[in-house]
Protein backbone atom coordinates (compact mmCIF):
# COMPACT_ATOMS: atom_id res chain seq x y z
CA UNK A 1 0.00 0.00 0.00
CA UNK A 2 1.06 3.54 -1.01
CA UNK A 3 0.05 6.64 0.63
CA UNK A 4 1.47 9.19 -2.10
CA UNK A 5 -1.86 10.32 -2.42
CA UNK A 6 -1.01 12.53 0.69
CA UNK A 7 1.33 14.58 -1.48
CA UNK A 8 -1.59 15.54 -3.20
CA UNK A 9 -1.78 18.07 -0.36
CA UNK A 10 2.12 19.05 0.02
CA UNK A 11 2.84 22.36 -0.97
CA UNK A 12 4.91 23.08 -4.18
CA UNK A 13 6.35 26.08 -4.77
CA UNK A 14 5.41 27.70 -8.21
CA UNK A 15 4.98 30.82 -9.85
CA UNK A 16 1.09 30.58 -11.11
CA UNK A 17 -1.36 32.68 -10.70
CA UNK A 18 -3.00 30.89 -7.81
CA UNK A 19 -0.15 30.44 -5.85
CA UNK A 20 0.91 34.12 -6.27
CA UNK A 21 -2.73 34.80 -4.43
CA UNK A 22 -2.71 35.89 -0.68
CA UNK A 23 -3.13 32.56 1.53
CA UNK A 24 -6.54 34.62 3.08
CA UNK A 25 -8.02 35.01 -0.16
CA UNK A 26 -7.17 30.86 -0.90
CA UNK A 27 -8.77 30.43 2.21
CA UNK A 28 -12.03 32.48 1.56
CA UNK A 29 -11.97 30.31 -2.12
CA UNK A 30 -11.71 27.09 0.24
CA UNK A 31 -14.19 27.72 2.69
CA UNK A 32 -16.67 28.98 0.01
CA UNK A 33 -16.88 25.54 -1.85
CA UNK A 34 -17.38 24.12 1.47
CA UNK A 35 -20.31 26.21 1.96
CA UNK A 36 -21.04 26.17 -1.15
CA UNK A 37 -20.92 21.78 -1.25
CA UNK A 38 -22.55 21.82 2.17
CA UNK A 39 -25.65 23.97 0.72
CA UNK A 40 -26.49 21.54 -1.56
CA UNK A 41 -27.54 17.64 -1.70
CA UNK A 42 -28.98 18.01 -5.76
CA UNK A 43 -26.74 16.66 -8.52
CA UNK A 44 -27.13 19.82 -11.01
CA UNK A 45 -25.85 22.35 -8.61
CA UNK A 46 -23.19 20.58 -6.98
CA UNK A 47 -21.88 19.44 -10.82
CA UNK A 48 -21.75 23.43 -11.83
CA UNK A 49 -19.79 24.44 -8.67
CA UNK A 50 -17.11 21.41 -9.12
CA UNK A 51 -17.13 22.02 -12.82
CA UNK A 52 -16.00 25.74 -11.50
CA UNK A 53 -13.07 24.33 -9.86
CA UNK A 54 -11.42 23.47 -13.05
CA UNK A 55 -10.30 26.46 -14.41
CA UNK A 56 -8.91 27.24 -11.10
CA UNK A 57 -7.01 23.93 -10.31
CA UNK A 58 -5.93 24.30 -14.29
CA UNK A 59 -4.19 28.13 -13.82
CA UNK A 60 -2.33 26.79 -10.78
CA UNK A 61 -0.90 23.76 -13.10
CA UNK A 62 -2.49 21.08 -10.34
CA UNK A 63 -4.09 19.27 -12.38
CA UNK A 64 -2.38 15.93 -11.62
CA UNK A 65 -2.15 16.31 -8.22
CA UNK A 66 -5.62 17.28 -7.98
CA UNK A 67 -6.68 14.13 -10.07
CA UNK A 68 -4.40 12.37 -7.31
CA UNK A 69 -6.03 13.40 -4.25
CA UNK A 70 -9.29 12.43 -6.08
CA UNK A 71 -8.25 9.11 -7.01
CA UNK A 72 -6.91 8.53 -3.20
CA UNK A 73 -10.49 8.92 -2.09
CA UNK A 74 -12.27 5.99 -4.45
CA UNK A 75 -12.20 3.65 -1.76
CA UNK A 76 -14.65 6.26 0.37
CA UNK A 77 -16.42 7.11 -2.80
CA UNK A 78 -16.99 3.52 -3.23
CA UNK A 79 -18.22 2.89 0.34
CA UNK A 80 -20.23 6.22 0.04
CA UNK A 81 -22.26 4.93 -3.27
CA UNK A 82 -22.85 0.89 -1.75
CA UNK A 83 -24.22 2.23 1.82
CA UNK A 84 -26.43 5.07 0.65
CA UNK A 85 -28.25 3.30 -2.20
CA UNK A 86 -28.47 0.10 0.15
CA UNK A 87 -29.91 1.87 2.91
CA UNK A 88 -31.41 5.02 1.90
CA UNK A 89 -34.84 3.97 0.15
CA UNK A 90 -36.02 6.63 -2.17
CA UNK A 91 -33.08 7.94 -4.63
CA UNK A 92 -30.40 6.59 -3.14
CA UNK A 93 -28.56 6.50 -5.83
CA UNK A 94 -28.75 10.06 -6.92
CA UNK A 95 -27.86 11.41 -3.04
CA UNK A 96 -24.94 9.22 -3.00
CA UNK A 97 -23.45 10.60 -6.17
CA UNK A 98 -24.04 14.11 -4.85
CA UNK A 99 -22.76 13.07 -1.78
CA UNK A 100 -19.52 12.23 -3.82
CA UNK A 101 -19.89 15.77 -5.56
CA UNK A 102 -19.90 17.02 -2.42
CA UNK A 103 -16.69 15.29 -0.71
CA UNK A 104 -14.73 16.05 -3.89
CA UNK A 105 -15.50 19.58 -4.33
CA UNK A 106 -14.68 20.33 -0.24
CA UNK A 107 -11.17 17.84 -0.69
CA UNK A 108 -10.68 19.64 -3.87
CA UNK A 109 -11.33 23.37 -2.49
CA UNK A 110 -8.89 22.32 0.47
CA UNK A 111 -6.18 20.55 -1.58
CA UNK A 112 -6.29 23.84 -3.41
CA UNK A 113 -5.48 25.64 -0.17
CA UNK A 114 -2.69 23.16 0.85
CA UNK A 115 -0.94 22.59 -2.24
CA UNK A 116 -0.75 26.30 -3.01
CA UNK A 117 -0.39 28.07 0.16
CA UNK A 118 3.29 28.15 2.08
CA UNK A 119 2.97 26.72 5.46
CA UNK A 120 5.35 30.43 6.32
CA UNK A 121 2.43 32.83 4.67
CA UNK A 122 -0.21 30.69 6.36
CA UNK A 123 1.05 31.44 9.72
CA UNK A 124 1.69 35.33 8.61
CA UNK A 125 -2.23 35.77 7.22
CA UNK A 126 -3.39 34.13 10.99
CA UNK A 127 -1.52 36.59 12.21
CA UNK A 128 -2.72 39.28 10.18
CA UNK A 129 -6.44 38.29 10.98
CA UNK A 130 -5.66 38.83 14.72
CA UNK A 131 -5.06 35.03 15.70
CA UNK A 132 -2.07 35.23 18.82
CA UNK A 133 1.06 34.23 17.10
CA UNK A 134 1.60 30.87 19.62
CA UNK A 135 -1.66 29.39 17.78
CA UNK A 136 -0.82 30.52 14.17
CA UNK A 137 2.66 29.38 14.39
CA UNK A 138 1.19 25.92 16.33
CA UNK A 139 -1.26 25.65 12.99
CA UNK A 140 1.23 26.28 10.25
CA UNK A 141 3.68 23.57 11.78
CA UNK A 142 1.03 21.17 11.74
CA UNK A 143 0.14 22.08 8.68
CA UNK A 144 4.07 21.56 7.97
CA UNK A 145 4.28 18.11 9.41
CA UNK A 146 2.12 16.32 7.42
CA UNK A 147 4.28 15.59 4.41
CA UNK A 148 6.41 14.04 7.29
CA UNK A 149 4.02 12.12 9.06
CA UNK A 150 3.01 10.66 5.56
CA UNK A 151 6.86 9.33 4.83
CA UNK A 152 6.87 8.07 8.71
CA UNK A 153 3.46 6.50 7.97
CA UNK A 154 5.11 4.56 5.11
CA UNK A 155 8.30 3.42 6.82
CA UNK A 156 5.72 2.22 9.87
CA UNK A 157 4.25 0.05 6.97
CA UNK A 158 7.03 -0.81 5.30
CA UNK A 159 8.63 -2.06 8.66
CA UNK A 160 4.89 -3.98 9.47
CA UNK A 161 5.12 -5.88 5.97
CA UNK A 162 8.46 -7.00 6.29
CA UNK A 163 7.40 -9.14 9.67
CA UNK A 164 4.35 -10.62 7.61
CA UNK A 165 1.90 -7.83 8.62
CA UNK A 166 -0.80 -7.66 5.88
CA UNK A 167 -2.63 -5.26 4.77
CA UNK A 168 -5.79 -6.28 3.56
CA UNK A 169 -8.23 -8.86 6.00
CA UNK A 170 -11.71 -9.86 5.81
CA UNK A 171 -14.46 -8.47 8.45
CA UNK A 172 -14.70 -5.02 9.57
CA UNK A 173 -13.34 -5.82 13.27
CA UNK A 174 -10.23 -7.51 11.37
CA UNK A 175 -9.53 -4.08 9.73
CA UNK A 176 -10.12 -1.98 12.71
CA UNK A 177 -7.69 -4.48 14.48
CA UNK A 178 -5.16 -4.33 11.32
CA UNK A 179 -4.66 -0.53 11.87
CA UNK A 180 -3.11 -0.53 15.69
CA UNK A 181 -0.02 -2.08 14.15
CA UNK A 182 0.37 0.76 11.90
CA UNK A 183 -1.86 3.68 14.12
CA UNK A 184 0.51 3.24 17.92
CA UNK A 185 3.92 3.69 16.45
CA UNK A 186 2.50 6.26 14.37
CA UNK A 187 0.65 8.35 17.45
CA UNK A 188 3.56 7.69 19.23
CA UNK A 189 6.05 8.94 17.22
CA UNK A 190 3.85 11.96 16.73
CA UNK A 191 3.60 12.44 20.07
CA UNK A 192 7.50 12.13 20.70
CA UNK A 193 7.93 15.29 17.99
CA UNK A 194 5.56 17.40 19.32
CA UNK A 195 7.79 17.01 22.55
CA UNK A 196 11.11 17.35 21.06
CA UNK A 197 9.58 19.75 19.27
CA UNK A 198 8.49 21.95 22.17
CA UNK A 199 11.51 21.64 23.76
CA UNK A 200 13.88 22.97 20.85
CA UNK A 201 11.35 25.56 20.80
CA UNK A 202 11.67 26.63 23.93
CA UNK A 203 15.33 26.36 24.07
CA UNK A 204 15.33 28.90 21.26
CA UNK A 205 13.13 31.33 23.69
CA UNK A 206 10.13 30.98 21.75
CA UNK A 207 7.18 33.24 23.05
CA UNK A 208 10.16 34.98 25.23
CA UNK A 209 8.73 38.78 23.48
CA UNK A 210 5.18 39.35 22.58
CA UNK A 211 5.98 42.28 20.33
CA UNK A 212 7.78 40.32 17.44
CA UNK A 213 9.03 41.38 13.93
CA UNK A 214 8.67 39.04 10.66
CA UNK A 215 11.05 38.66 8.10
CA UNK A 216 8.72 38.16 5.68
CA UNK A 217 5.05 40.18 4.88
CA UNK A 218 2.21 39.68 2.80
CA UNK A 219 -0.15 41.40 1.16
CA UNK A 220 -3.70 41.58 -0.57
CA UNK A 221 -3.07 42.42 -3.94
CA UNK A 222 -5.53 43.93 -6.74
CA UNK A 223 -5.43 39.97 -8.06
CA UNK A 224 -6.62 38.84 -4.41
CA UNK A 225 -9.50 41.49 -4.66
CA UNK A 226 -10.56 40.18 -7.99
CA UNK A 227 -10.46 36.57 -6.86
CA UNK A 228 -12.39 37.85 -3.85
CA UNK A 229 -15.22 39.47 -5.18
CA UNK A 230 -15.26 36.51 -7.51
CA UNK A 231 -15.70 33.98 -4.77
CA UNK A 232 -18.27 36.34 -3.01
CA UNK A 233 -20.76 37.27 -5.71
CA UNK A 234 -20.49 33.34 -6.31
CA UNK A 235 -21.42 32.58 -2.67
CA UNK A 236 -24.65 35.21 -2.99
CA UNK A 237 -25.81 33.44 -6.26
CA UNK A 238 -25.41 30.13 -4.41
CA UNK A 239 -27.16 30.79 -1.41
CA UNK A 240 -29.71 32.65 -3.59
CA UNK A 241 -30.06 29.24 -5.46
CA UNK A 242 -30.73 27.69 -2.67
CA UNK A 243 -33.59 30.01 -1.01
CA UNK A 244 -35.59 30.19 -4.41
CA UNK A 245 -34.40 26.29 -5.48
CA UNK A 246 -38.37 25.71 -5.71
CA UNK A 247 -38.60 28.32 -8.71
CA UNK A 248 -35.66 27.12 -10.14
CA UNK A 249 -36.08 25.15 -14.09
CA UNK A 250 -37.12 21.71 -12.93
CA UNK A 251 -33.79 20.43 -14.82
CA UNK A 252 -31.86 21.79 -11.47
CA UNK A 253 -33.08 19.30 -9.06
CA UNK A 254 -32.96 16.27 -11.55
CA UNK A 255 -31.72 12.80 -10.81
CA UNK A 256 -30.87 9.38 -11.81
CA UNK A 257 -34.27 7.31 -11.41
CA UNK A 258 -32.62 5.14 -8.90
CA UNK B 1 20.45 -11.52 -7.13
CA UNK B 2 19.71 -8.01 -9.11
CA UNK B 3 19.87 -7.42 -13.26
CA UNK B 4 19.86 -4.45 -14.82
CA UNK B 5 17.54 -2.69 -12.01
CA UNK B 6 16.73 0.81 -12.11
CA UNK B 7 14.18 2.07 -9.20
CA UNK B 8 12.94 5.67 -9.47
CA UNK B 9 10.19 7.46 -7.30
CA UNK B 10 7.35 8.89 -8.34
CA UNK B 11 8.77 12.51 -8.14
CA UNK B 12 10.85 11.85 -10.31
CA UNK B 13 14.26 10.82 -8.08
CA UNK B 14 16.06 8.13 -9.73
CA UNK B 15 17.73 6.20 -6.58
CA UNK B 16 18.71 3.45 -8.67
CA UNK B 17 20.50 2.60 -11.65
CA UNK B 18 21.54 -0.14 -13.76
CA UNK B 19 22.33 -2.35 -9.98
CA UNK B 20 23.91 -6.05 -10.96
CA UNK B 21 24.51 -7.52 -7.93
CA UNK B 22 24.60 -11.81 -7.11
CA UNK B 23 24.66 -12.43 -3.15
CA UNK B 24 24.79 -16.07 -3.04
CA UNK B 25 23.49 -18.09 0.64
CA UNK B 26 25.75 -17.69 3.48
CA UNK B 27 27.10 -14.18 1.71
CA UNK B 28 28.27 -11.79 4.52
CA UNK B 29 28.11 -8.14 2.67
CA UNK B 30 28.02 -4.50 3.66
CA UNK B 31 26.51 -1.86 1.67
CA UNK B 32 27.97 1.03 1.81
CA UNK B 33 27.98 4.80 0.47
CA UNK B 34 27.31 8.10 1.32
CA UNK B 35 23.31 9.41 1.95
CA UNK B 36 20.96 9.27 -0.65
CA UNK B 37 23.09 6.67 -2.93
CA UNK B 38 20.60 4.54 -2.99
CA UNK B 39 21.19 1.64 -0.19
CA UNK B 40 18.00 2.14 1.67
CA UNK B 41 16.10 1.79 -1.71
CA UNK B 42 18.60 -1.21 -2.67
CA UNK B 43 17.38 -3.16 0.30
CA UNK B 44 13.51 -2.65 0.30
CA UNK B 45 13.57 -4.11 -3.50
CA UNK B 46 14.33 -7.28 -2.31
CA UNK B 47 11.42 -8.16 -0.25
CA UNK B 48 8.97 -6.38 -3.03
CA UNK B 49 8.05 -3.05 -0.75
CA UNK B 50 9.59 -1.55 -3.75
CA UNK B 51 9.12 -3.21 -7.39
CA UNK B 52 12.09 -1.93 -9.64
CA UNK B 53 10.80 0.20 -12.76
CA UNK B 54 13.22 -1.78 -14.67
CA UNK B 55 15.36 -5.12 -14.40
CA UNK B 56 14.45 -8.10 -11.97
CA UNK B 57 15.59 -9.53 -8.75
CA UNK B 58 15.83 -12.88 -8.36
CA UNK B 59 15.36 -14.91 -5.07
CA UNK B 60 16.87 -18.71 -5.21
CA UNK B 61 16.75 -17.96 -9.05
CA UNK B 62 13.18 -17.11 -9.33
CA UNK B 63 12.06 -13.85 -10.42
CA UNK B 64 10.21 -11.95 -7.33
CA UNK B 65 8.17 -9.58 -9.26
CA UNK B 66 4.67 -11.65 -8.87
CA UNK B 67 5.45 -12.38 -5.62
CA UNK B 68 3.98 -10.64 -2.25
CA UNK B 69 5.46 -8.47 0.02
CA UNK B 70 3.99 -11.30 2.45
CA UNK B 71 5.65 -13.73 0.79
CA UNK B 72 8.59 -12.52 -0.07
CA UNK B 73 9.11 -11.36 3.90
CA UNK B 74 9.33 -15.20 5.04
CA UNK B 75 12.56 -15.46 3.45
CA UNK B 76 13.95 -11.80 3.63
CA UNK B 77 13.89 -10.48 7.04
CA UNK B 78 14.49 -6.67 7.01
CA UNK B 79 15.14 -4.89 10.49
CA UNK B 80 14.72 -1.17 9.83
CA UNK B 81 17.04 1.73 11.02
CA UNK B 82 13.83 3.28 13.71
CA UNK B 83 12.94 0.34 15.84
CA UNK B 84 9.46 2.51 16.95
CA UNK B 85 8.36 2.29 13.38
CA UNK B 86 7.99 -1.46 14.64
CA UNK B 87 7.01 -1.82 18.12
CA UNK B 88 3.34 -1.26 18.99
CA UNK B 89 2.25 -4.20 21.26
CA UNK B 90 1.59 -4.04 25.00
CA UNK B 91 4.27 -6.38 26.22
CA UNK B 92 8.25 -7.62 24.80
CA UNK B 93 6.51 -11.15 24.30
CA UNK B 94 3.59 -9.68 22.30
CA UNK B 95 5.90 -8.54 20.30
CA UNK B 96 7.46 -11.29 19.04
CA UNK B 97 4.48 -13.07 19.22
CA UNK B 98 2.70 -10.90 16.23
CA UNK B 99 5.61 -11.41 14.35
CA UNK B 100 5.22 -15.05 14.65
CA UNK B 101 1.22 -15.38 14.19
CA UNK B 102 1.48 -14.92 10.31
CA UNK B 103 3.95 -17.63 9.57
CA UNK B 104 1.87 -21.32 9.08
CA UNK B 105 3.60 -22.49 12.53
CA UNK B 106 1.58 -24.64 15.49
CA UNK B 107 0.80 -22.52 18.74
CA UNK B 108 3.75 -24.45 20.33
CA UNK B 109 5.87 -24.33 18.24
CA UNK B 110 5.22 -20.26 18.72
CA UNK B 111 5.65 -20.46 22.41
CA UNK B 112 8.93 -22.48 21.76
CA UNK B 113 10.34 -19.76 19.67
CA UNK B 114 9.38 -16.65 21.61
CA UNK B 115 11.16 -18.59 24.74
CA UNK B 116 14.28 -19.43 22.69
CA UNK B 117 14.17 -15.66 21.10
CA UNK B 118 13.87 -14.10 24.80
CA UNK B 119 16.65 -16.00 26.27
CA UNK B 120 18.89 -15.67 23.19
CA UNK B 121 18.11 -11.82 23.35
CA UNK B 122 18.37 -11.72 27.14
CA UNK B 123 14.55 -10.39 27.26
CA UNK B 124 13.55 -12.93 30.01
CA UNK B 125 13.32 -10.35 32.66
CA UNK B 126 11.41 -7.67 30.17
CA UNK B 127 9.25 -10.52 29.08
CA UNK B 128 5.94 -8.81 30.57
CA UNK B 129 7.30 -4.85 29.91
CA UNK B 130 5.91 -2.51 27.60
CA UNK B 131 8.12 -2.18 24.42
CA UNK B 132 8.16 1.56 25.16
CA UNK B 133 9.88 1.52 28.28
CA UNK B 134 12.55 -0.18 26.80
CA UNK B 135 16.18 1.88 25.91
CA UNK B 136 16.62 2.94 22.66
CA UNK B 137 19.46 -0.08 22.36
CA UNK B 138 16.93 -2.30 24.13
CA UNK B 139 14.23 -1.40 21.26
CA UNK B 140 16.81 -1.48 18.13
CA UNK B 141 17.50 -5.36 20.04
CA UNK B 142 13.06 -5.93 20.45
CA UNK B 143 12.97 -4.67 16.61
CA UNK B 144 16.07 -7.41 15.64
CA UNK B 145 14.50 -10.32 17.43
CA UNK B 146 11.45 -10.18 15.97
CA UNK B 147 12.41 -10.31 12.76
CA UNK B 148 15.08 -13.26 13.75
CA UNK B 149 12.43 -15.27 15.66
CA UNK B 150 11.02 -15.75 12.17
CA UNK B 151 13.97 -17.58 10.69
CA UNK B 152 14.67 -15.55 7.12
CA UNK B 153 17.10 -17.31 5.00
CA UNK B 154 18.11 -13.45 4.31
CA UNK B 155 18.42 -11.04 7.02
CA UNK B 156 18.90 -7.49 6.34
CA UNK B 157 20.09 -4.88 8.47
CA UNK B 158 19.39 -0.98 8.27
CA UNK B 159 22.29 1.02 10.52
CA UNK B 160 22.33 -1.86 13.34
CA UNK B 161 24.88 0.00 14.69
CA UNK B 162 23.65 3.36 14.66
CA UNK B 163 23.47 4.67 18.06
CA UNK B 164 24.16 1.53 20.10
CA UNK B 165 27.06 1.37 23.03
CA UNK B 166 29.73 -0.91 22.67
CA UNK B 167 27.82 -3.83 24.62
CA UNK B 168 25.08 -3.61 22.31
CA UNK B 169 27.38 -3.33 19.23
CA UNK B 170 28.98 -6.40 21.05
CA UNK B 171 25.56 -8.32 21.24
CA UNK B 172 25.27 -7.73 17.22
CA UNK B 173 28.46 -9.12 16.51
CA UNK B 174 27.88 -12.19 18.23
CA UNK B 175 24.29 -12.16 16.80
CA UNK B 176 25.76 -11.93 13.37
CA UNK B 177 28.56 -14.54 13.39
CA UNK B 178 25.81 -17.07 15.16
CA UNK B 179 23.05 -16.35 12.37
CA UNK B 180 26.20 -16.74 9.70
CA UNK B 181 27.28 -20.19 11.25
CA UNK B 182 23.89 -20.96 10.79
CA UNK B 183 24.20 -20.68 6.91
CA UNK B 184 22.02 -17.46 6.84
CA UNK B 185 22.95 -14.53 4.44
CA UNK B 186 23.35 -11.48 5.98
CA UNK B 187 22.87 -7.78 4.35
CA UNK B 188 24.07 -4.94 6.00
CA UNK B 189 23.52 -0.92 5.29
CA UNK B 190 25.91 0.93 7.27
CA UNK B 191 28.12 4.16 7.36
CA UNK B 192 30.07 2.55 10.15
CA UNK B 193 33.48 1.80 8.23
CA UNK B 194 34.79 0.79 11.28
CA UNK B 195 32.70 -2.08 11.74
CA UNK B 196 32.53 -3.16 7.85
CA UNK B 197 36.77 -3.18 7.76
CA UNK B 198 36.61 -5.49 11.24
CA UNK B 199 33.55 -8.05 10.76
CA UNK B 200 32.27 -7.65 6.99
CA UNK B 201 34.44 -9.75 4.30
CA UNK B 202 32.64 -8.10 1.08
CA UNK B 203 31.59 -4.89 0.53
CA UNK B 204 29.19 -3.00 -1.88
CA UNK B 205 30.14 0.68 -2.18
CA UNK B 206 27.43 2.69 -3.69
CA UNK B 207 27.41 6.30 -4.93
CA UNK B 208 24.40 8.43 -7.17
CA UNK B 209 22.19 4.92 -7.23
CA UNK B 210 24.91 2.74 -8.58
CA UNK B 211 27.25 -0.02 -7.36
CA UNK B 212 30.85 1.71 -7.92
CA UNK B 213 33.01 -1.01 -5.97
CA UNK B 214 32.32 -4.56 -5.03
CA UNK B 215 34.23 -6.72 -3.46
CA UNK B 216 36.59 -8.11 -0.34
CA UNK B 217 36.18 -4.79 2.15
CA UNK B 218 39.89 -4.97 2.83
CA UNK B 219 40.10 -4.08 -0.81
CA UNK B 220 37.05 -1.53 -0.92
CA UNK B 221 37.92 0.09 1.52
CA UNK B 222 41.79 0.88 1.67
CA UNK B 223 40.84 2.52 -1.96
CA UNK B 224 41.62 6.17 -1.21
CA UNK B 225 39.95 7.53 -4.84
CA UNK B 226 36.83 5.56 -3.80
CA UNK B 227 36.69 6.40 -0.20
CA UNK B 228 37.27 10.31 -1.55
CA UNK B 229 34.31 9.84 -4.20
CA UNK B 230 32.25 8.24 -1.60
CA UNK B 231 32.26 11.06 0.48
CA UNK B 232 33.74 8.86 2.96
CA UNK B 233 36.80 9.00 5.25
CA UNK B 234 39.49 5.67 5.20
CA UNK B 235 39.04 3.32 8.39
CA UNK B 236 41.46 4.44 11.13
CA UNK B 237 43.32 1.50 10.97
CA UNK B 238 44.29 2.16 7.11
CA UNK B 239 45.09 5.77 8.28
CA UNK B 240 47.51 4.22 10.82
CA UNK B 241 48.95 1.54 8.46
CA UNK B 242 49.39 5.11 6.15
CA UNK B 243 51.30 6.81 8.99
CA UNK B 244 53.58 3.52 9.86
CA UNK B 245 54.07 3.59 6.11
CA UNK B 246 55.47 6.78 5.90
CA UNK B 247 57.99 6.47 9.04
CA UNK B 248 58.87 3.24 7.16
CA UNK B 249 56.80 0.75 8.85
CA UNK B 250 55.12 -1.28 6.21
CA UNK B 251 52.37 -3.69 7.08
CA UNK B 252 50.95 -6.04 4.67
CA UNK B 253 48.27 -4.97 2.87
CA UNK B 254 46.28 -8.54 3.97
CA UNK B 255 46.73 -7.32 7.68
CA UNK B 256 44.22 -4.70 7.89
CA UNK B 257 42.36 -5.75 11.21
CA UNK B 258 43.09 -4.04 14.24
CA UNK B 259 44.05 -7.13 16.53
CA UNK B 260 46.24 -8.70 13.32
CA UNK B 261 48.23 -5.16 13.13
CA UNK B 262 48.49 -5.09 16.84
CA UNK B 263 50.36 -8.42 16.67
CA UNK B 264 52.59 -7.87 13.97
CA UNK B 265 53.46 -4.29 15.49
CA UNK B 266 54.85 -6.04 18.68
CA UNK B 267 56.74 -8.45 16.68
CA UNK B 268 57.74 -5.77 14.54
CA UNK B 269 58.96 -3.78 17.33
CA UNK B 270 60.23 -6.93 19.07
CA UNK B 271 62.72 -7.67 16.32
CA UNK B 272 63.14 -3.64 16.22
CA UNK B 273 64.29 -3.79 19.94
CA UNK B 274 66.50 -6.80 19.41
CA UNK B 275 68.30 -5.27 16.29
CA UNK B 276 69.02 -2.28 19.17
CA UNK B 277 70.53 -4.18 21.58
CA UNK B 278 72.81 -6.21 19.33
CA UNK B 279 73.65 -2.54 17.67
CA UNK B 280 74.61 -1.30 21.10
CA UNK B 281 77.02 -4.30 22.35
Amino acid sequence: MSLEFLNAFKFLKRDTFLHNLDPRSKLLFALIYTVGALLFTEIIPLTFLFISLIPIILSGRLLNKWIKSLRGLSFLYILIIILNTLFIPENGFSFAIAMVLRISIMVSAFSVFFLTVDPNDLALSLISMKVPYEFAFSFSLAFRFVPTISIEAQNIIDAQQSRGYEMKKSGIINQIKNLFPLLVPLIIGSIKRAFNVAEALESRAFGSNKDRTFYFSIKYSYKDWIFTIYLLVMLFLLIFIRIEFNSMPSWFSWGFPL
Amino acid sequence: MMQDVDFAYSDGTVALRRINLGINKGDFVAIMGQNGAGKTTLIRTLNGLLRPTNGTVFLDGQDISNKTIANLSQKVGIIFQNPMHQLFSNTVEEEINFSLKSLDISKEEIKSRINTILKQFDFIRYRERSPFNLSGGESKKLAIASIVCRNPDILVFDEPTLGQDEKEINFIINLLNSEITKGKTIIIVTHNIEFTMEYIPRTVLMRGGQIVADGPTEYVLTNQNLIKNTSMVLPYIQQFKIALQQVGINIPDEIFKKQDVIEYLSEYLKNYSLDVKEGSN
